[in-house]
């Protein structure tokens, strides 16, 4: 007992005494012996699946992207002093000295950390850190890592300033909270394996088994094309792309940019048809609000106006979607917003 | 609360599969963490160490980890089932190695003399073990196996990681439509602790029906 106490050079020296409390009958060596055993065999199916892992980040120069970013923060916009107003909520930021976001750290291409550089990557993170250089002056952002189910509670306790978090604008979010914007405007689309057949419409989903990321606008879109289907989720974007392969549902639906991505890098993959959805993304806001709303609002017109806008998205999503960045949706224009 | 009551067909769903799977599991790890405990206690040195093995390598890792590699990883070498069956699997295999715990504290709170009485009736390892020492050691490990069934009933909850659309995953998805968490995820709360105070009156229950007399 006394050695369990004794502060161990390591983390897991310590763990290992404080287990030998629980099973003092076997002897340390046994208990090493048997950890080298579990370790080896797990490292013996993580090696089983490494051939056919997929690769998370979508492809292109991170590093390149990266100095691109830098350039836009630069030229970024700051706000005046004078619509700064005294007691609201762009001061406390501007006090604070960081704009606090939530969002994610793994949607690729909108808001995914990068595991080299620590650094979060993509469009809505993009967006965060220049409303974070408009209100403070420089890009100082911390991305809270939130979830559909705690996004409207962050916002109203105040933890969080802003949600960008591809946070569609529907009239029952609009009660608990303001939105600015819409910011971004997209859509869903539906992927198959290679090969599959009689799927060609989202409607021909219906009685099928389909793939979609838990949490996300596509569950309830599949309801509504396909009400018969049997709706399988899981929570991240490869992990999907992995039960596809592995045939846990015939189609998989995701936001339509996402799919193009994951097409990238598993040529097994094939997306069918066009978008059937339009999700306007609005910046999430505390309710009641108003003051913050319109200074979001006037950041995003100036944002545009000054095509900052479109160089986040030439970074990110433009990285596997051809042609120019579309035009911006009008602010204000979709109900809720 | 409308929010809640408006969406209690898709909740209950939800509901009848966790309870599904936490009686599947929890059969499973009864039956599989008694093999284990017996091998833990027998007399044979690597049936012992098998056993312990077993309880180390299932006790020390997350169970969410392991739900993930049987997913996605088993498919890999060619084993693969469906969604649910691979959860019920997994929870119950990892549950076994507590129960196979509980029940080695139960066998060795049984007093030696009670094995060796009964080996001196002539008895075997597993006619002792049967008719002599586990009915006194289920007797005394009645309550750690209720707070194991608990724990249990709320690992399942990790299955919504792997697809499984139990309780938690169905109150998420009607929140994605209401954004509405705090009614949803409250009542998701409520209907688990109903859940594990059934299990609590049950384990109160048999624990004075099972009392040993000593």
């Amino acid at each position: 007992m006394v050695e369990a106490r004794r502060p161990g050079p390591s983390n897991a020296h310590q763990r290992m005494e404080l287990v030998m409390v629980h099973a003092p009958a076997l002897s340390r060596r046994r208990r090493a012996a048997l950890t080298v055993v579990t370790v080896l065999s797990l490292a013996g199916v993580a090696a089983c699946s490494g051939s056919g892992g997929s690769a998370a980040v979508p492809p292109g120069a991170p590093g390149d992207s990266g100095k691109k970013a830098d350039d836009a923060f630069a030229k970024a916009p700051v706000a005046a002093a004078s619509e700064i107003l005294p007691g609201s909520t762009m001061e406390k930021i501007k006090k604070r000295g960081e704009l606090i976001v939530g969002g994610s750290l793994d949607a690729p291409l909108l808001s995914q950390q990068n595991p080299v550089t620590g650094q979060v990557e993509g469009f809505d993170a993009d967006l965060g850190k220049l409303l974070a250089k408009y209100i403070i002056g420089e890009p100082k952002v911390r991305i809270v890592n939130s979830a559909s189910e705690t996004r409207e509670a962050l916002l109203s306790n105040g933890t969080v300033d802003v949600v960008f978090q591809t946070y569609t604008i529907t009239p029952e979010r609009a009660k608990q909270v303001a939105f600015a914007g819409p910011y971004y405007t997209s859509g869903l689309a539906v992927a198959v394996k290679k090969g599959t057949t009689g799927i060609a419409k989202p409607e021909d989903l219906d009685g099928k088994t389909v793939i979609a990321g838990a949490n996300t606008p596509a569950i309830p879109a599949i309801k509504k094309v396909a009400p018969n289907a049997k709706i399988v989720t899981f929570g991240s974007d490869p992990e999907c792309v992995q039960a596809l392969k592995q045939d846990r549902g015939v189609a998989y639906v995701q936001d339509q940019s996402l799919l193009v991505a994951d097409g990238k890098t598993e040529p097994e993959l094939q997306v069918v048809g066009e978008p059937f959805t339009t999700d306007p993304y609005g910046i999430g806001l505390k309710h009641g609000d108003d003051q913050m709303k319109k200074f979001v609002n006037d950041w995003l017109k100036k944002a545009q106006d000054a095509g900052l806008w479109q160089q986040a998205w030439k970074n990110s999503i433009g990285t596997v979607v051809q042609g120019d960045a579309p035009a911006p949706p009008a602010i204000g224009s979709v109900p809720g917003s | 609360m409308d929010a809640l009551l408006g969406n209690l067909p898709a909740l209950r769903e939800g509901l009848v599969v966790t309870l599904q799977l936490t009686l599947l599991a929890f059969a499973g790890a009864f039956v599989v963490g008694i093999l284990v405990a017996t091998a833990r206690v027998s007399p044979v040195p690597v049936l012992r160490a098998a056993g312990t093995f077993y309880v180390e390598t299932l006790q020390n890792i997350p169970l969410l980890v392991l739900l993930i590699l049987a997913v996605f990883g088993l498919p890999e070498i060619g084993v693969q089932a469906e969604l649910f069956t691979t959860a019920a699997m997994v929870i119950a295999l990892y549950q076994a190695a507590y129960v196979a715990e509980a029940l080695r504290s139960g066998i060795n709170s049984v007093p030696a003399g009670q094995g060796e009485a009964a080996r001196a009736m002539g008895l075997g390892f597993t006619g002792s073990l049967r008719h002599v020492v586990l009915p006194q050691a289920l007797g005394t490990v009645v309550q750690p196996l209720g707070n194991i069934f608990i724990m249990l009933t709320m690992n399942t909850s990790l299955a919504a990681a792997v697809g499984v659309v139990e309780l938690t995953a169905a109150a998420n998805r009607v929140n994605l439509i209401e954004a509405q968490p705090i009614p949803i995820f409250v009542g998701a709360g409520v209907a688990y602790m109903l859940l594990s105070s059934v299990v609590g009156f049950v384990t109160g229950v048999l624990e004075r029906k099972l009392a040993v007399a000593r």
